[in-house]
């Protein structure tokens, strides 16, 4: 790009001024690749620490299995934050769309229709409780902070008032051995599948879509957005309902690998996912979507889990590990981006660490 | 017109292209507006001017529906009547310079250009609601061009252009837009001599084109260079009101100041703000 180099432009360097591919995002996909760059580096210093056993086929189609739930929801997190909005209650939304996916379930004999007419219950209450926070949101003019700090609470009750604290698992065996556990060629999680498929259409709605836009317009200034005539509330509701229908999917998907229900699990997912979106390069505070900061933000977490378990050391050091990441990535963030040519030295230091010059 | 009139209300001759009626408006105990009627006509250019605080911005907010008045309406040429939270300026041909120039600072001049009027591929489905970037890019760099902004290029965030360069983006969006009316809220106050020209020149050119304009501004000499009429504000209302041509800066600087002991000298108050 050169922005000095065009101050006297002839109308034919004018057309290649405009002719910048049409999703120009260079910040956005920057800390993508940054992020990648840190999740290869992780890769490799587990497999060169584990004598390659990280690296085997294995290995990483695990990684992928474990990650789909972590990507799904960090992306449903990345359109809320690109918009200004946060939902902590996404956690105990997987819990609760399981739990009511496992009692549909249970309710059909034919394992087929018991599966598909699950994943549909799965996904509709996930949206169900989208859209309840968005009415709270909108209607009521509460935060989303406290709204869904409120429909946490109420959510998980709810998921516990309905199973009596027992996990659920009248599941369809055939689901697991077909979809949870399965993989095409071998290789690839179906699961995994599931989560790239909705980060490619999730990509392409950010930054092809007038919904995108109108997203990122919430989130950089309410005020813009609302005298540009958008419909505030109509775009919110529909987010909301997104991220809670990428809940609804992980609920499905956690039946599916596990069999049951989880009930006391999920309980850092919303928070992960906030912490996943922010790493890959989503704006905390609204206005910048990175789809795919999101997923390599997302899988960085379970590479460092995953790994943690292979050079052996306890999986708990993950969650240390990750609240580190996310300080540095966002620090070195504030740095170059504040700084410019004014501070080389974050700049180099964020090309050395995140594999990104 | 008679110059040295104190109108209650202050009334276009021409067909009026928008119409405020008694407009009150208090916020805790500050009365901004107490009963201000003012109408811009077609092919007019009306300037408001007055202190600070005396309540322009808020009769401009209200007179485009960002803002509802306590009291009194505001009827777009004869019929609508601008509601705020149901009225849609951009949608009902008002084009808005706001003096916070409400652009999302994240998104480039162009997406801010379009926000609320995007133009869709329509080689795809329609319900997709893709976006035809390459079409809106060209446009908006028509529309920076006939304002005589130069930037690189139209996919650059708002957030790294300069204030100047912001104003005029706003600017541009307002006149793309506006198809009767256009209400400018200080639109030169940060841009260079010859931008503020530019931005004068076209003011003329679209009440020329029979748009009603309705510009605040401290700029007296550029104001009364294009105004029809200047409309004079004091504490929430009109105190006074003069023929474009006709009025001098020392009439209209002290009916601002409401004929009290003025410290200075009158022109050190006028265009320093
Ligand atoms: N949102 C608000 N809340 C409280 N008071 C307000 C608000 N907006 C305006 N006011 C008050 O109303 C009065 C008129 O404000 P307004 O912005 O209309 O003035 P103005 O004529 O545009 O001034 P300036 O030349 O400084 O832009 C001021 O006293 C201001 O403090
Ligand atoms: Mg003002």
């Amino acid at each position: 790009m050169t922005v000095d180099a065009t101050a006297d432009l002839t109308d034919q360097e004018q057309d290649d001024a405009l002719a910048l591919p049409a999703n120009w995002q260079p910040r956005t996909a920057g800390a993508a690749l940054s992020i990648f760059g840190v999740d290869v580096v992780a890769v490799l210093i587990f497999s060169a620490l584990s004598h390659f056993v990280f690296l085997t086929r294995q290995s990483l189609s695990n990684i992928a299995l474990d990650g789909s739930e972590s990507v799904l929801l960090c992306i449903g997190s990345a359109f809320l934050l690109g918009a200004g909005e946060l939902d902590i209650s996404i956690g105990a939304n997987v819990i609760l769309s399981s739990v009511v996916g496992g009692k549909t379930m249970a309710a059909f004999g034919s394992p087929l229709a018991a599966s598909l007419i699950g994943a549909c219950a799965c996904v509709f209450c996930g949206v169900a409780v989208g859209a309840f926070n968005a009415a709270v949101v909108t209607r009521l003019r509460v935060t989303s902070f406290i709204t869904t700090l409120a429909s946490l609470g109420i959510v998980t009750g709810i998921a516990y008032v309905l199973t009596n604290g027992y996990n659920i698992s009248d599941v369809p065996l055939g689901l697991q051995s077909y979809f949870g556990v399965a993989k095409l060629g071998g290789l690839l999680p179906y699961p995994a599948l599931l989560a790239f498929a909705f980060a490619v259409a999730a990509w392409f709605v950010v930054y092809r879509t007038r919904f995108g836009l109108h997203t990122l317009a919430l989130g950089s200034s309410r005020e813009a957005a609302v005298r540009a005539g958008i419909n505030v509330r109509g775009r919110l509701m529909a987010l909301f309902m997104l991220a809670g229908g990428s809940a609804g999917v992980c609920g499905f998907i956690d039946l599916s690998r596990y069999a049951s229900t989880n009930l006391s699990g999920h309980q850092t997912d919303a928070l992960a996912a906030i912490a996943g979106a922010v790493i890959g390069g989503t704006n905390l505070f609204g206005g910048r979507i990175s789809i795919g900061g999101a997923v390599f933000g997302a899988l960085l977490a379970v590479i460092l889990q995953d790994g943690l378990v292979v050079v052996g050391l306890a999986a708990f050091y993950q969650l240390i590990a990750v609240g580190i990441v996310l300080i540095t990535a966002v620090s070195l963030r504030e740095f170059t981006q504040s700084g410019d040519s004014s501070t080389p030295l974050s700049s180099r230091l964020m090309g050395l660490l995140l594999g990104h010059a | 017109m008679d110059p040295s009139a104190t109108p209650p209300r202050s009334e276009s001759r021409r067909p009026a292209a928008i119409t405020a009626l008694a407009i009150r408006k208090q916020y805790g105990h500050v009365e901004a507006l107490r009963g201000v009627s003012l109408s811009v006509g077609l092919g007019e250019i009306v300037a408001l001017v007055g202190d600070n605080g005396a309540g322009k911005s808020t009769l401009m907010k209200i007179m485009c529906g960002a803002i509802s008045p306590d009291a009194g309406e505001v009827v777009l040429g004869n019929d609508v009547p601008v509601v705020a939270g149901r009225f849609n300026a951009a949608e009902q041909g008002v084009g808005v310079v706001y003096q916070d120039l409400a652009l999302a600072p994240h998104l480039t001049v162009l997406e801010n250009v379009y926000l609320g009027h995007e133009v869709l591929r329509t080689d795809r489905p329609r319900w997709l609601g893709l976006l035809d970037r390459r079409a809106m890019a060209l446009e908006a760099q028509a529309a920076l061009q006939r304002l005589a902004i130069r930037l690189p290029t139209v996919r650059v965030p708002v957030s790294l252009l300069s204030g100047g360069q912001r104003q005029a983006v706003a600017i541009a969006r307002a006149v793309k837009w506006a198809r009767r009316v256009v209400l400018l809220d200080e639109p030169t106050a940060s841009l260079g001599t010859r931008q503020a020209d530019i931005v004068m020149n076209l003011i003329r050119n679209v009440a020329q084109q029979g748009f009603g304009v309705l510009l605040i501004s401290h700029d007296m000499e550029r104001l009364a260079r294009v105004a029809d009429r200047i409309v004079v504000m004091r504490r929430g209302t009109i105190v006074a009101e003069f023929p474009g041509a006709s009025a001098t800066l020392a009439q209209i600087v002290e009916a601002m100041l409401g004929g009290a002991p003025r410290l200075a000298d009158p022109r050190a108050g006028a265009p320093a703000a």
